[in-house]
């Protein structure tokens, strides 16, 4: 009995002993390098990601994965443009130079694909694939956004080296094609095949720095260098991201090494375990995605401009962004257009900096419509009360905080406001397309391309004309919208097009069918480990120059 | 017995289309399986995906179309994804069992060393030390005691020993770098702590329970009396029949054990099938959460008629009807 509780002893010392060698044991294999900045090269990265993509045949309506595009999409495909940290349209390494618009009619983009751009088995990266990528999109069935390539109507690939793209009619965001979500595909590997069927659940080709090693569903993703890359060669041995959904097992995932770097959605309140956690350093940035109250210009009494105006100017967004974006980003301010930071700045304008909180002009403007307040203070008008009703996705405590402020402020300003949320399938399948809302509260995410007719063009609102498809959810219907955000659309001249854009962007903070709040803060998360220049690209992700990264000792 | 089992099966079909019916009208009613297309900039594909997934079909001719597919194993694609359903299911399954087992064994052997000792030394200070923290196990919430676990176990540990990697992981089922077996057992440690703490609570206190009603018996008195050692009659005649109830209670946990992995499962992100149902839910992908459901359903009502039969064939005195 005695020398059976001894062994048993012995061999729980010698299998805590033997766990804890273990754990010493790997440290010099995760991680390589020296102190300092200089570049080594080796290592494998463990990354933390939020969401695993439900497929990666990126053209299809399987995909629209942020993170699918981030892991995977980003760092194999070759595209025609990247969007740089100062929001411009610039070629990427697998072009020669800047593609050459002629704005004709017909309008025609020359794309000049590098010489040395091939793809990972070697075979040239040509203008055939151009071809097959448009042809695919346009043409296909089950793809999730169509939008430009519809409107060519060929691609000359006679020189393998140089793709034009003639236009059927003029299509202002040219640039935002063979980019962003889609890239370019491999022609010789999937023309007359199923291509769905081959990249739904990855792929091992590649035409950028890495290439995906294997996708383990509910696991990880593990991506390793492309041996046939003509760029700069990444530093690192592999990249790995773990698919963490819980934001708790996240930051316990950096706090413990388990990841070592990641893209966390911002939480109330998670700046302070942030700030806390020693050996991480995080960097809060504005990008494209930004957050607005969009006004039912259907319902009374949003129905009439004084009242929105009014509402504009019963709003006090600064304390707005005081509680929801500073405690991250000190510096981050108010939107002043529905140009989020992630736009070309020549195309903006802030034409809503007029709306800061003014009880008189509130008073002003609601009198002069003829309204009065009642005893209970609230603005009454033919029998009629200011009484609004908010919407929002619940359970989404800063919108939570955003709605109990706004009750207050427009309280004070003569205005009662209800909240009535739901479930974002509901909101936006259900309520926003069929106008049965008063005003709501969600995000919306542009690309970096400054054309918004899809949101305030009369066109665009949803009914039988568009199947209920459209997308202009605030429903006014104004000439002056019209006359900008539509020509926005199809004007090549840049310095013309931005006179539209800032023209619309005075109008609609004349008609004020919506206000832009805030920027959403996209944060990125890395440890002191992790050397090179770690930063975010609005369109790219995160993880856009992983190449250039490396393992500090 | 064999009567009894196809009845309890037959029983259960209704049960299941009901159960079917009902979360098929809940999950299309709550949630949108088009919500990730709702951003596109192209306002047809909602539109054409409407058509595809047949949502544009009244509700009824949704799940009728539903359950003639599965009732010929065609359970088809995701929604969402596109992937097969079979494929995703079977995969999940597997990465839960490997907890269940784990969890089912360290818990067992636990829960009944602690049952036997409790009963044996009954009002000593280990016994009721035992009963306090069985109650503290049982009120204790999963998650917050994830939570501490990962933070004393694989936070503090790598902290105050300054070691490369933590002892042990809470992420996933394997590194990134490192796919062997004790790689393995380091990720497993904390899921099965876990989900063994309130097993362990439960089961010695039924373990204790029925040891003492065994202890009482008069053949165990008969035993004692003839001069059987006191190891041997604790161990041959009272611990043998005192397995039987909690052998019946265990059958019935696993069944619910396998539902009953989603937070465990979320939070050290194992990717079983208490991820699969929380991933599914949010994107109103019913094309994985009804078969999920009838797999889940499946296995609770099989467990549950095993207790049944297994009690009869433990205990030769149970005639089952």
């Amino acid at each position: 009995m005695r020398a059976t509780r001894r062994s048993l002893v012995l061999v729980c010392v010698l299998v805590c002993l033997g766990l804890i060698a273990a754990a010493c044991g790997d440290k010099h294999k995760a991680a390589k390098g020296e102190e300092g900045g200089k570049v080594v090269k080796g290592g494998t990265l463990v990354l933390a990601a939020e969401q695993e993509p439900d497929c990666t045949d990126w053209i299809g309506s399987c995909s629209g994965s942020s993170w699918g595009y981030w892991t995977m999409g980003s760092p194999t495909l070759p595209r025609a443009f990247d969007v740089n940290a100062d929001s411009q349209y610039v070629p990427s390494p697998v072009l020669s130079g800047e593609p050459t618009l002629d704005k004709g009619p017909p309008q025609k983009v020359t794309y000049r694909i590098k010489s040395d751009a091939v793809w990972s088995d070697g075979q040239p990266i040509t203008s055939h694939d151009i071809k097959y990528t448009w042809d695919q999109i346009a043409h296909g069935k089950d793809i999730y956004d169509k939008t430009g390539y519809e409107k060519i109507r060929d691609v000359d690939d006679k020189d393998p080296r140089v793709a034009v793209a003639t236009f059927s009619e003029p299509f202002a965001a040219w640039k935002d094609l063979f980019g962003a979500f889609y890239g370019i595909l491999p022609s010789h590997l999937l023309e007359g095949k199923d291509r769905s069927a081959l990249t739904k659940n990855g792929y091992t080709w590649s035409g950028n720095a890495w290439k995906i090693d294997h996708w383990t569903k509910g696991q990880e993703v593990k991506l390793v260098p492309n041996p046939k890359w003509w760029g700069k060669k990444p530093n690192l041995d592999a990249v790995v991201f773990k698919f963490i959904t819980d934001t708790a097992a996240e930051f316990q995932a950096y706090k413990t090494g388990q990841a070592l770097g990641g893209y966390p959605q911002p939480q109330i309140g998670g700046e302070t375990q942030l700030k806390s956690a020693t050996g991480i350093n995080f960097k809060p940035s504005e990008g494209l995605s930004y957050e607005g109250i969009w006004f039912n210009a259907e319902k009374p009494p949003l129905n009439e401009k004084a009242v929105r105006q009014a509402l504009g100017y019963s709003t006090d967004r600064e304390a707005i962004v005081a509680q929801i974006n500073k405690p991250y980003k000190p510096d981050s301010s108010v939107l002043q257009s529905f140009f989020p930071p992630g736009i070309d700045r020549k195309y903006a304008k802030d034409s809503y900096d007029k709306y800061t909180r003014d009880l008189k002009k509130v008073d002003q403007l609601m009198t002069g419509a003829g309204w009065a307040k009642g005893a209970d203070g609230i603005w009454a008008k033919k029998g009629q009360r200011a009484s609004l009703t908010i919407s929002t996705t619940a359970g989404n405590k800063a919108r939570e905080i955003v709605e109990q402020l706004l009750q207050s402020q427009w309280k004070e300003a003569g205005f009662e406001l209800k909240t009535n949320n739901t479930k974002a399938g509901t909101l936006f399948g259900e309520w926003l397309p069929k106008g049965t809302f008063q005003v709501a509260m969600y995000a919306q995410v542009p690309t970096p391309d400054p054309g918004q007719c899809v949101i305030w063009c009369s066109k665009n609102i949803p009914g039988p004309a568009n199947n209920n498809s459209g997308q202009n959810f605030t429903r006014l219907k104004s000439d002056a919208l019209d006359k900008t955000w539509g020509p926005a659309d199809t004007e090549l001249d840049e310095s013309k097009r931005a006179d539209l854009t800032k023209a619309g962007i005075d109008a609609l903070a004349e008609d004020v069918p919506a206000l832009p709040l805030y920027p959403k803060l996209t944060i990125v998360v890395w440890s002191r480990t992790i050397g090179g220049p770690v930063d975010d690209d609005f369109t790219l992700g995160p993880f856009w120059n992983m190449h250039l990264w490396f393992l500090k000792k | 017995m064999g009567t009894f089992a196809a009845r309890r099966i037959a029983y259960s079909i209704p049960v299941l289309i009901v159960a079917s019916i009902l979360v098929f009208v809940f999950v299309r009613q709550t949630s949108d399986p088009l919500a990730h297309l709702r951003t596109s900039r192209d306002p047809t594909v909602i539109q054409r995906e409407r058509v595809r997934l047949g949502l544009d079909k009244p509700l009824t001719t949704q799940y009728v179309r539903w359950a003639k597919d599965f009732a010929r194993g065609k359970w088809g694609e995701s929604e969402v994804s596109r992937r097969s359903v079979g494929t995703e299911i079977r995969s999940k399954f597997w990465n839960t069992v490997q907890l269940i087992i784990w969890a089912m064994v360290l818990s067992a052997i636990i829960a009944v060393a602690i049952g036997v000792y409790s009963a044996s030394r009954q009002y000593s200070t280990l016994d009721y030390t035992f009963t306090g923290l069985s109650f503290m196990g049982l009120s204790m919430p999963t998650p917050w005691f994830a939570l501490m676990a990962i933070q004393l176990l694989v936070f503090e540990p790598r902290q105050i020993l300054h070691l490369g990697e933590p002892i042990f992981y809470s992420v996933g089922l394997h590194s990134a770098i490192n796919h062997g077996f004790v790689d393995y057992l380091r990720h497993l440690a904390l899921p099965v702590l876990t989900l063994s703490v309130q097993l362990v609570a439960g089961w010695s206190r039924y373990q204790r329970s029925s040891m003492l009603d065994v202890m009482s018996a008069d053949y165990v008195r008969t035993a004692r009396a003839k001069g059987v050692p006191r190891r041997q009659v604790l161990i041959k005649h009272g611990l043998r029949n005192a397995l039987i109830p909690l052998t019946t209670v265990m059958a019935i946990d696993i069944g619910g054990l396998f539902a009953g992995l989603i937070v465990t499962e979320t939070i050290f992100s194992w990717p079983g099938m208490g991820q699969l149902l929380v991933s599914s839910l949010l994107q109103g992908d019913t094309a994985i959460l009804l078969p999920w459901l009838m797999v889940t359903a499946v296995f609770v009502v099989l467990f549950n008629l095993l207790a049944d039969v297994l009690y009869g064939v433990l205990d030769p005195r149970i005639r089952l009807a």
